[in-house]
């Protein structure tokens, strides 16, 4: 074995990992997926809140234009239904 | 084959009960007169747009209580109202227009009134389908004002004067 062979050979070598490795992995795992959880929870409840919020107002905005409606067209017949009793037909 | 015939079946379907509900709706012809009001109000409310609407009403607010009911049976309302700053601000061809759509045997004047002292006239026309009111046309004119609506469904007259009666006048949008 010539010295290039040693020195692959050494730098090849299987290690073994520090003390405590196995468990900063497993700690790290498993702390990513929660803080991961949280953010997109936090992400689709401003989402939904968002929605939400855009659906009231175009409700409300639905809801005066009926409202608005109604006082013209019912504003109207309300006329001709007194001038009718008015005349008393 | 079967899915063909299904899609031609309801695309039948479909442009029968879109060409019924355009029966039922005539055109307004009068955007040529936003440039001259000083305020007007133009709504357009489709079946979609009033089934949203009512999930808004409160139920325990007598007015829109009353509005919910009555929208029940409603699947259309288009309104066009117009203040003017001086007399002449629409002609009469504006109106006659209007009234050409009305035709016999569907749509009928129910009522018409003339007010010589504020020279208010309202024209109630009704379109009647089964012996059922399907549509009704409101054509309401003042020297410096117009109105027209159309309510397309079964609305009950009563119900609406009476609800027309509660408000005030209604806020115009100022242009």
């Amino acid at each position: 074995m010539d010295w290039l062979e040693q020195e692959l050979a050494q730098a090849l070598a299987r290690k073994e990992p520090a003390a405590g490795f196995d468990a900063r992995v497993r700690a790290r795992l498993n702390r990513r997926p929660q803080w991961l959880a949280i953010a997109a929870t936090v992400l689709v409840m401003l989402g939904v809140g968002e929605a939400w919020h855009v659906r009231q107002q175009e409700g409300q905005l639905a809801k005066e234009q009926v409202m608005t409606a109604m006082r013209i067209a019912g504003g109207k017949l309300n006329r001709v239904q007194t001038h009718l009793k008015g005349t008393g037909q | 084959m079967r899915p063909a015939r299904t899609l031609v079946l309801s695309a039948a379907l479909g442009a029968g009960l879109a060409a019924t509900l355009w029966a039922q709706q005539f055109k307004f012809n009068l955007d040529h007169l936003e440039g001259k009001a000083t305020e007007h109000v133009d709504l357009s409310l489709n079946s979609s747009m009033l089934t949203f609407a009512s999930k808004f009403l409160d139920g325990k607010d007598p007015d829109e209580a009353k509005a919910k009911k009555l929208i029940g049976g409603i699947s259309g309302i288009y309104i066009k109202s117009f203040e003017f700053k001086d007399d002449g601000g629409y002609s009469q061809a504006d109106l006659d227009k209007i009234r050409s759509q009305l035709k016999a045997p569907e749509w009928g004047r129910m009522v018409g009134i003339k007010s010589g002292a504020e020279g208010e006239n309202i024209e109630v026309w009704v379109r009647m389908e089964s012996g059922k009111v399907s549509g009704i046309a409101i054509l309401a004119s003042e020297p410096r004002e117009l109105t027209v609506a159309n309510l397309v469904g079964n609305i009950d007259l009563e119900s609406l004067a009476d609800l027309g009666g509660h408000f005030g006048l209604p806020k115009m949008k100022k242009k």
